[in-house]
């Protein structure tokens, strides 16, 4: 079998709903970096090597306000620091075969691409996460190649309802969890958003920072729950979540 | 002008792979202690719980309601239907269709 069958079919298929978010999404990114004065390269070259949502919207803003590069890579790194858990948490369901594997994969971690590999309950191995990874940065690419060449050819209602893509990802990606896991992931996620929301409402935290540490707090809670749990008898819900083989 | 974008743009690549491939080279050779482990896969949990909220009525400051009925139907459909393009799909015709006539 060759390396493009199998696995990496399939999670090429995984990530087309990826595709379609992010196409829309750097659309908006080719178009706000010709606005911002970059050229046609730069911005494609921003998006293939950076291949970052967020932190890419706000270095065209401040790049156009006329920041320093250093404080735009640093604010780069503090929205971008959730990436870090993701990697960690991908080492434990990849499976890989050597470090290489390791070090190719981590170039392609985005929210995404993250939550729909860990999720996935098939044999998620480097091949499929060639096939998701791909597939993914294709889509963030040529939308920003359509972006800044094209401008937007769709209707104003409907780029603003493509926004919802992405969200509606994260959606059909949790509810499969919740059935699984119940009550347990659904407090989980519940604490998530509502620490995420009083973080930066109430404390107006930035957008990066409340959601890597609400990552972290609810996820802390939901751990010393289970290990507790764990500790007086093992449910199947349990079993599985403590089970890394 | 162009100094500063490309300074901006390999200074970001080279802080996003080195974010992204930290914890490889920190787990390099060590076994995973248990709880860390189990605090990681339960990690995705969280953070699509926190992905949604309140990003969603960030994305759709003029109408929220159209963000939020979009991921109620995403949610809706994926109970009933496997795979993730058809709630995906079903959610942005749900906000199209929410912008447009509400």
């Amino acid at each position: 079998m060759n390396f493009f069958d199998g696995d990496f079919r399939r999670g090429a298929a995984s990530a087309i709903p990826i595709f379609i978010g992010y196409f829309t999404a750097s659309t908006a990114f080719g178009l706000l970096a010709r606005g911002a004065g970059l050229s046609g390269w730069q911005s494609i070259l921003f998006s293939a090597t950076n291949l970052t949502g967020a932190a890419q919207f706000l270095a065209i803003n401040l790049i156009a306000s006329g920041a320093f590069p250093l404080e735009i890579v640093f604010s780069i790194f503090l929205i971008n620091l959730r990436y870090f858990l993701m990697t960690a948490s991908l080492l434990t369901k990849v499976r890989y075969k050597n470090s290489l594997e390791k070090y190719l994969t981590a170039f392609a971690v985005t929210d995404e691409v993250f939550s729909v590999a860990m999720v996935d309950g098939g044999n998620v191995n480097v091949r499929f996460m060639a096939g998701l990874q791909s597939t993914s940065w294709s889509g963030w690419v040529l939308g920003t190649v359509a972006g800044f060449f094209a401008g937007t050819f769709l209707s104003p209602a409907l780029s603003a309802a493509m926004q919802v893509a992405l969200f509606a990802l994260f959606a059909a990606l949790l509810v499969p969890e919740i059935k699984k896991y119940r009550l347990v992931a659904f407090l989980t996620a519940l604490c998530a958003a509502l620490l995420n929301t009083f973080f930066y409402y109430v404390l107006t935290f930035s957008a990066g920072w409340s959601l890597a540490i609400a990552m972290i707090l609810a996820s802390l809670a939901a751990t010393i729950f289970l290990s507790r749990q764990n500790a007086l008898k093992k449910s199947p819900v349990e079993r599985e979540f403590c089970n890394h083989g | 002008m162009d100094k500063t974008v490309m300074a901006v743009i390999i200074g970001g690549a080279i802080v996003n792979y080195l974010i992204r491939v930290a914890p490889v080279v920190l787990a390099k050779g060590r076994k995973m202690p248990p709880f860390l482990a189990t605090f990681l896969n339960i990690m995705p949990v969280a953070a699509l719980g926190a992905l949604i909220f309140p990003g969603i009525i960030e994305s759709f400051p003029d109408k929220p309601s159209a963000g939020i009925i979009g991921v109620a139907v995403a949610a809706l459909v994926s109970c009933f239907a496997d795979g993730l393009v058809f709630p995906v799909v079903a959610a942005i015709a749900a906000s199209w269709f929410t912008i447009r006539f509400f």
